[in-house]
């Protein structure tokens, strides 16, 4: 279904992309990602599945490569571009969303080194990359940990006491990586390539990080089993063990002389996405709420020609408008600001995830019996909406991260260039 | 004491070193292909300095343009920088450069230096700035 834009400035070449992706999310993604939430998270990335197609189909078309600039063969997307792609493959597949973007990860952080090595070995082979055979992730989240490796403003994320899942130690010209990332590492399990978060100097807890990027095919990686889960079935997260698994030293793109600010920028990057993706959610639900009102007759009439349905549905409509508004205000500030304000990108991941999740809740209202039966889409809308309250940092964990920042810098100033 | 002993010193050596790199290098051909005009807000010494394909400009005319991107940082930032010693994601997060502008265009910058960064080392040998 087309929306009305209200941004009325939207150019030529930004209708083409996001048109362009609305195609291909209608014509591919919700197709084959209704298809793996009926599957086994085994069979959803095994040989044969059409989560392949769908992957070979995104690197064909430069899905991949969005977030990258142009110089080394990415899209170089503008914010605004870069939103209304998001909100189209939101609307199609959350979870195919999050694949899709994860898989440049690693390529992203390379790009910002400006390192040569790294952009001719990692980046410049992922962007030429049309068959989906180069898929990068991002190794974060750990088992004994989940919340506390984004915690950035408690005490107890620089203790001593937080020892990582995950320990590198410097030998040599290399470092040596051992231990295990959770099963809820996004692509960790078709991932070749990983965004690595490990702990380097365990005196400072998690303040005592780096991140590298890794290719996974060496020796001492391993991978989990795909994870099975309520919601976001079509996106693969499974562990990555390691196990004395070894890089050289200039692979590490990051160490704890800077990790805290770092992971603020990553995180502020990573939850834009996760709003943006979000507005297509709140979309979607919107979308079929509206629909089926419209064809679904009770007491001898439309659903959407009841009193208390117009109000349903104009709720619907209001926070999918406000969850676009929030989360491209939020992507035009941070993606044109480096380091970004991270607050805001906080408060549009909590508050999209939110108006989403309400979204799908009260379409399956408004479906009735239908939106609880398999048959139709909505109820994989709102598992999917359920995951994203705890994906990517729970909102509560945000929302305190939020404040944390607003005590320690707030009144903030306005920008001095 | 800072590297550029005052603003004239830092416009007249940049001054040198974007006209090179802008007419004898990739360098401004690149910057047209790729869309992207550049200010530099330096403090210390305070110097505004913006690029195009056309070659540089400083002070009130540069302030007076619109650019792409634009980078904040100190004079021996921006030394630094330019000998290619500045770890970017590393002086980004701790706030020693700040970026204005689309993050793609600000990622496009550092290979579209490469020239400059190049040229840059000889110009300090004439400036009587250090290399080490």
């Amino acid at each position: 279904m087309q929306y009305f834009d209200i941004n009325m400035g939207l150019s030529r070449e930004d209708i083409l992309i996001r048109d362009t992706a609305r195609e291909f999310a209608q014509k591919v993604m919700r197709p084959i990602s209704r298809e793996l939430d009926t599957m086994s998270a085994e069979a959803a990335v095994a040989d044969g599945s059409p989560f392949w197609d769908f992957l070979a189909k995104a690197y064909e078309l430069d899905f991949h490569t969005i977030l990258l600039p142009e110089y080394y063969g990415g899209q170089g997307l503008s914010p605004l571009q870069v939103h209304l792609v998001f909100e189209e493959f939101g609307w199609a597949s959350f979870g195919l969303a999050v694949q899709l973007a994860v898989v440049c990860f690693p390529f992203y952080l390379a790009c910002m080194t400006g390192d040569e090595d790294l952009i001719d070995l990692f980046v410049k082979p992922f962007c030429q990359c049309r068959d989906g055979s180069i898929r990068g992730c991002w190794g974060i989240t750990e088992p004994d940990h989940g919340s506390d490796v984004i915690a950035v403003g408690e005490d107890y994320f620089g203790s001593d006491k937080m020892r990582g899942n995950v320990q590198a130690r410097p030998e040599g010209d290399e470092w040596v990586i051992d231990g295990q990332k959770s099963a809820w590492v996004s692509g960790g399990t078709i991932a070749t390539h990983t965004l690595l978060h490990c702990q380097i100097d365990a005196t400072k807890g998690f303040a005592g990080n780096g991140i590298c990027i890794m290719p996974l095919d060496i020796k001492g990686v391993c991978k989990g089993k795909p994870l099975e889960k309520i919601g976001q079935r079509d996106l693969n997260q499974g562990e990555i063990y390691f196990s004395g698994a070894r890089i050289p030293k200039s692979w590490m793109m990051c160490d704890p002389e800077f990790y805290v600010p770092f992971l603020d920028m990553i995180l502020a990057s990573a939850n834009l996405c996760m709003a943006s993706w979000s507005t297509g959610l709140a979309r979607a639900a919107f979308e079929e709420a509206l629909t089926y009102s419209k064809q679904r007759v009770q007491g001898g009439r439309p659903l959407a020609k009841h009193y208390a349905m117009k109000q349903r549905l104009f709720d619907l409509f209001a926070r999918t408008e406000s969850a676009r508004a929030i989360s491209r205000a939020a992507i035009n500030l941070n993606l044109n600001l480096s380091p970004p304000h991270v607050e805001y990108s906080l408060w549009a991941k909590t508050q999209c995830t939110e108006l989403a999740f309400r979204n799908t809740h009260d379409a399956i209202q408004i479906w009735g019996g239908n939106g609880l039966t398999k048959e139709y889409v909505l109820e994989k809308l709102f598992r999917d909406a359920r995951a994203t309250l705890i994906e990517d940092g729970n909102n509560e964990t945000l929302a305190r991260h939020g404040g944390h920042i607003i005590g320690e810098t707030y009144p903030r100033k306005a920008l001095d260039f | 004491m800072p590297v550029f002993a005052n603003s004239a010193v830092m416009e007249a050596m940049f001054g040198e070193v974007w006209k090179k790199m802008v007419h004898e290098t990739d360098f401004g051909p690149r910057l047209k292909e790729n869309n992207i005009t550049l200010q530099f807000i330096i403090e210390d010494p305070d110097v505004v300095m913006y690029v195009d394909e056309n070659g540089p400009v400083f002070g009130d005319q540069a302030k007076a343009q619109t650019p792409v991107v634009t980078l904040k940082m100190s004079g021996d930032s921006v030394h630094q920088f330019w000998l290619n010693r500045l770890n970017v994601p590393k002086a980004l997060a701790l706030r020693q450069i700040k970026a204005k502008g689309p993050v793609g265009k600000v990622l496009q910058i550092l290979p579209l230096l490469k020239p400059g960064k190049a040229l840059y080392p000889d110009y300090c040998t004439r400036y009587g700035l250090p290399t080490t």
